[in-house]
Parts: structure tokens; sequence; C-alpha cells
């Protein structure tokens, strides 16, 4: 930034570097000492999904028996909630991954895209709890319909859409448009041009918008609240048993701790895909 | 970009538009419509499941003036003190990130462990403050076993502490990440000039930086605050039913019936949220507006 001072300068620029030094550290301080707020609770949970005696001040002894109990346990019932919340997640992110490629490849290029685009994101902007109220009233007590896996669907599908579509634009407004022409003057269909130019091209964004779309409906649950009649997806079944102080509590960590290690390696994964290394 | 208009009109012709605009009325018809009428049902009156076409205030009664009030007034001032102390907070650790290191892989984890929370459910890890914070928690037991306290320490847990205490970690990316877009935006001149022209860093930061991320300010403020009026873990599971705050009114109105008093409450708070985006989008206009804003993301 600077070029290097003076000889003469020397010790006021050291002092002044000092001083820039122990605000740098400072101000980094604060803000890895709040990350370190965030962090402590997950690997709290990591450790404590170990312990024998998690709910207990005292020091405990290692055991592996929650884990063991997530699967064999009678009254944990883990697997439907499990396999709704899989199974959600898997058809939210092809939804929200085609319908932000069919949206996100023209966004960039239409004039006068901004409404459409507040339109789209607008649901990040209201907050989680009162975008479903709103939703199930409307659904449910003005329309009549009743809620279902259906509504379950279109909640994850409201609450992940604005982001899948955020990744592909991201993607997208990267993309040369120089290439098509170049396609279409060497004589490429209109298909050809999507499926051997656009689409791979494009393919960053369509997988890193699916990806964050699985994992936004899969520990989706402010929304899940009320959009749902009497299914139990993974997060609200955790949420449910952690309101009654029952004797599932280490059987909840140990669930959360695996499904907080899957969800890091898939974002790991989506960066790394949206934003691969510059060379 | 230079490509011929035609030719992108050719290129890029009525299909695909049209296909945005088609996936554009469904998505309002779903989506945006029933946000809309949420806005004109809080005006009216529902018995069971019928709705009674009839325009009435009562619904805003019984959210300001009955049960209401003390929760409403207490969830904003709660999240105001929480949105602030945040800004204070995130705001010297955004600078640092944005111009002061030059660490480029401390710079990438630190974006990696501010977007990995976003995407893990919130209520065991919630959950686990529980068992530091109670009676018999950690931090009691300790300090009783060290002798510094005789009784167990009450306002850890089920208090408004609490709450304040577990909203802090959990948004304290959302405050960071458009306060560091909007200061890595200010172009280093600017502050080399500054330096030069003799300012204090004080100086600096009031009259330079500070003025430049406002737009990062109000974001700031916009992402924080409005996610956190209706977070639903945090004051259930570290309040208890000491601190009751919008969410649980929230449910307890749709499970009691009134739904009428829930759309009300969520017409509330979209209002608060237009003006703040208002605000936003005027805090924006000296730079150049949001257009500009997104533009430089890409760079």
């Amino acid at each position: 930034m600077n070029a290097a001072p003076h000889p003469s300068f020397k010790i006021k620029a050291t002092t002044y570097q000092r001083q820039n030094r122990a605000l740098a550290l400072a101000a980094s301080g604060v803000g890895f000492a709040a990350l370190f707020t965030l962090y402590l609770p997950i690997v709290l949970l990591f450790v404590l999904s170990f312990s024998s005696d998690p709910l207990s001040g005292r020091v405990p002894s290692l055991s592996l028996e929650w884990y063991e109990a997530l699967w064999v346990s009678d009254v944990f019932k883990v697997r439907d909630p499990l396999l709704l919340s899989l199974g959600l997640g898997l058809l939210n992110a092809a939804l929200c991954a085609t319908s932000a490629l069919l949206v996100g490849r023209v966004l960039p290029r239409m004039k006068r895209n901004a409404p459409l685009i507040f339109m789209f994101l607008l649901p990040l902007l209201v907050p989680g709890i009162l975008l479903g109220a709103g939703v199930f009233t409307y659904y449910r007590v003005l329309i009549g319909v009743k809620m279902g896996l259906w509504s379950l669907l279109l909640a994850h599908f409201m609450w992940a859409f604005p982001f899948a579509l955020l990744c592909m634009l991201i993607v997208a407004s990267r993309f040369d448009a120089r290439l098509l022409e170049a396609a279409a003057d060497l004589g490429a269909s209109r298909w050809q041009r999507f499926r051997d130019v656009e689409l791979p091209l494009l393919k960053p964004g369509i997988f890193a918008g699916g990806f964050f779309a699985f994992l936004l409906s899969f520990n989706e649950l402010s929304r899940s609240i009320f959009m749902r009649s009497g299914e139990l997806t993974l997060p609200l079944y955790l949420w449910v048993q952690s309101g009654g102080r029952s004797a599932t509590i280490p059987i909840i960590y140990a669930m959360s701790t695996i499904v907080a290690l899957v969800s890091i390696v898939l974002v790991f994964i989506a960066v790394r895909m949206m934003f691969p290394k510059e060379r | 970009m230079a490509v011929q208009p035609g030719l992108l009109k050719r290129l890029f012709r009525d299909r695909d538009v049209g296909a945005v605009y088609a996936f554009a009325v469904l998505w309002f018809c779903v989506v945006v419509l029933p946000l809309l009428c949420i806005i004109g049902f809080s005006f009216l009156q529902s018995r069971g499941l019928r709705v009674v076409f009839e325009p009435t205030l009562k619904a805003y009664y019984t959210l300001f003036v009955e049960a209401g009030a003390p929760v409403v007034a207490r969830t904003i001032q709660v999240c105001v003190t929480v949105t602030l102390i945040e800004l204070l907070l995130a705001f010297p650790f955004a600078l640092w990130l944005a111009k002061v290191t030059k660490n480029r892989p401390l710079r990438l984890t630190v974006f990696l462990l501010m977007l990995v929370p976003f995407f893990l459910s919130p209520a065991a890890r919630v959950y686990v403050w529980r068992s530091i914070l109670a009676t018999e928690g950690v931090i009691n037991s300790t300090l009783v076993s060290m002798g510094l306290i005789d009784q167990p320490v009450q306002w850890l847990l089920f208090s408004e502490f609490a709450v304040h205490f577990g909203l802090i970690g959990q948004y304290f990316p959302n405050m960071v990440w458009p306060l560091f877009l909007s200061i890595s935006l200010i172009d280093d001149e600017y502050l080399e000039a500054s330096q030069d022209l003799g300012a204090s860093r004080f100086q600096t930061f009031w009259n330079v930086i500070l003025p430049l991320s406002l737009p990062g300010v109000v974001a700031g403020f916009v992402f924080t605050f409005i996610p956190m009026l209706g977070d639903t873990v945090v004051p259930v599971i570290l309040g208890g039913n000491n601190v009751l705050m919008l969410s649980s009114l929230v449910t307890s109105y749709i499970s009691s019936l009134n739904y009428t008093a829930a759309a009300a409450m969520a017409t509330f708070v979209l209002f608060a949220l237009v003006a703040l985006q208002g605000m936003f989008v005027l805090a924006l206009r000296p730079l150049g507006g949001i257009r500009q804003a997104f533009a430089s993301l890409g760079r």
C-alpha cells in the first residue's frame, strides 16, 4: 500500500505500525471471540455426544452408546423423520436447481430485471416464522386447503429458491455471452448451444444452488412449524424432542453431530464449486 | 460486453424470457400473493377457519393493547440492543477483514467459518448452552467449586441475559457480511489520501470510512434485525417462559386459532421491513445505487 518510509522517519513509522498492529489485534480478537461463541456449542455438541452422561456437569467417560441407541432405540424413532427430510431435501434441491437455471441464465441479460430479482429474493427478507404463519393462514384459512407434504415442500422451496438463484446469478453474470454468439456462428443449434456451451459453464452454479437448497431444506425449522399437517421432518422432530425434558437429549446431540458434520462437508463442496481456486 | 444487440436478441429470443415471466407469475401467485393478502387479512376477523369479511382493527387492538403489547415491546427492545452490540463487535472485525489482513488463507477460513453455521440446525447447538448456563451447569459448578460464589448464579439461564447472549453469537455473521462488502468497496486511495493529508486514524475513520460504509451498516442492520425478530429457537430454549418473544406469540395465536392477530403481527413486521429497506436504498444512493454494489461483487 505505502512505499517504504524514508530512514529518518523510521522511529515514528514503527510506533505508528505498532499502534496499527495493536488495533488490528484488538479488532480481530473481538471478531474471533464472537466466532468462538458461535462454534463452542458446535464443538461441545460433538464432544457431549460421546459422553456417557452429557447432561451433568461432572467429568464424563467416553461412550458410543448414544450413537448405538440412535439406530436401535424404540423410543427414539428417528428413521421416518430422517427419510422424510432426505427426500424433501433432494426433491427441493432438484426443483430449486432447475428453476434457478431456468430463471438465472436469462435474468442477467434482461433489461429492468431489478423488480423481478427483488420479487424472487423477497422470502429472504421476511422472518421465517412470519413467512410460515402468513402463508399458512393464506392457504388454510383464506383458501381452505389442507396442509400436507405439498405445503411443506412449498415452504422449503420458497426459502431455498432465492439462495439457489443467487448462486446461479453469481455464476451467470460471469458468463460471456459472446461464447453463444460464436457457437451460433459455427452453426450450433439452439439446443446444442445450451447443452455444449451454457450448461458446462453454468454447472458450478447449478450444483452449488442444489447443494445449498438441500442443506437449507434439510435443516429448515421455523417455516415448517405451520406448513405441515402431521409430517415430522428431522429438525421438527429434534425440536419437539428437545422441548420435552426427556432422556432423549443425548441422542439428539448424537444425531445433530452427524447432521452437522455432513452439512459442513457439503458446504465446503458447494463453496469450492462456486469459487474454484484461481490459477 | 461488446455484443451486437440484434444478435443477442435473436439468441435469447422470446422463449427464454417467456419462461422467466411464466415462472415469475407462478412465483407471484404462490409466494408473493399470500404475503400481500396477509396485510389485508389482518384487518378482518376470523371465527375458527371461517373469515368474516368486515373491516376491523380488532387484531391490532389484540396485538398492541392487549396481551401482545409487552411481548412486542420486549422483542423490539431485545433485537435493537443485540443488533447495536453486533454492530460494535462486527465493524472493527469487518474493517480488519477487508482492509488490514493480507493473509489470504486466514481470510478464506474466516469466510467459511461465517458461512457454515447458516446451514446448521440451531435447535441442538442452542440447547448445548443450557448445560453450560444452567444452575447445575458448567459455569456455576466451576465457580462454586472454586469458592468464588456460595450459591449458583440464577440469571445465567432463562433470563434476558441468556437470550441476548444466545442471539449475539447466532447473528454475528449476518452483520459482518454486509459490513465487509461495503468496506471492501472503499477505494484504498481514499484512505491513503486521508492519511497523507495528515488526518489521524480516528479522523480517517470518522470522515472517510464510516460515511462510505453506511450502506453496509444499514444492510447489516436489516439482515441482523429482521431474522432476529422472528427467531424461533433462542428465546424459547434460553429464555424459557420468562422471556416470551414474537415467535412464541405468533405460535400461540395460530394454535388458539386467532389468525388475524398473527396476520396483524406479520403486517407490522412487514411494514417495519419496508421502512428499513427504504432506508437501505436511500443510503446506497450516494454510492451509485444497488446495481453498483452488486456489480462490484463480481469483481
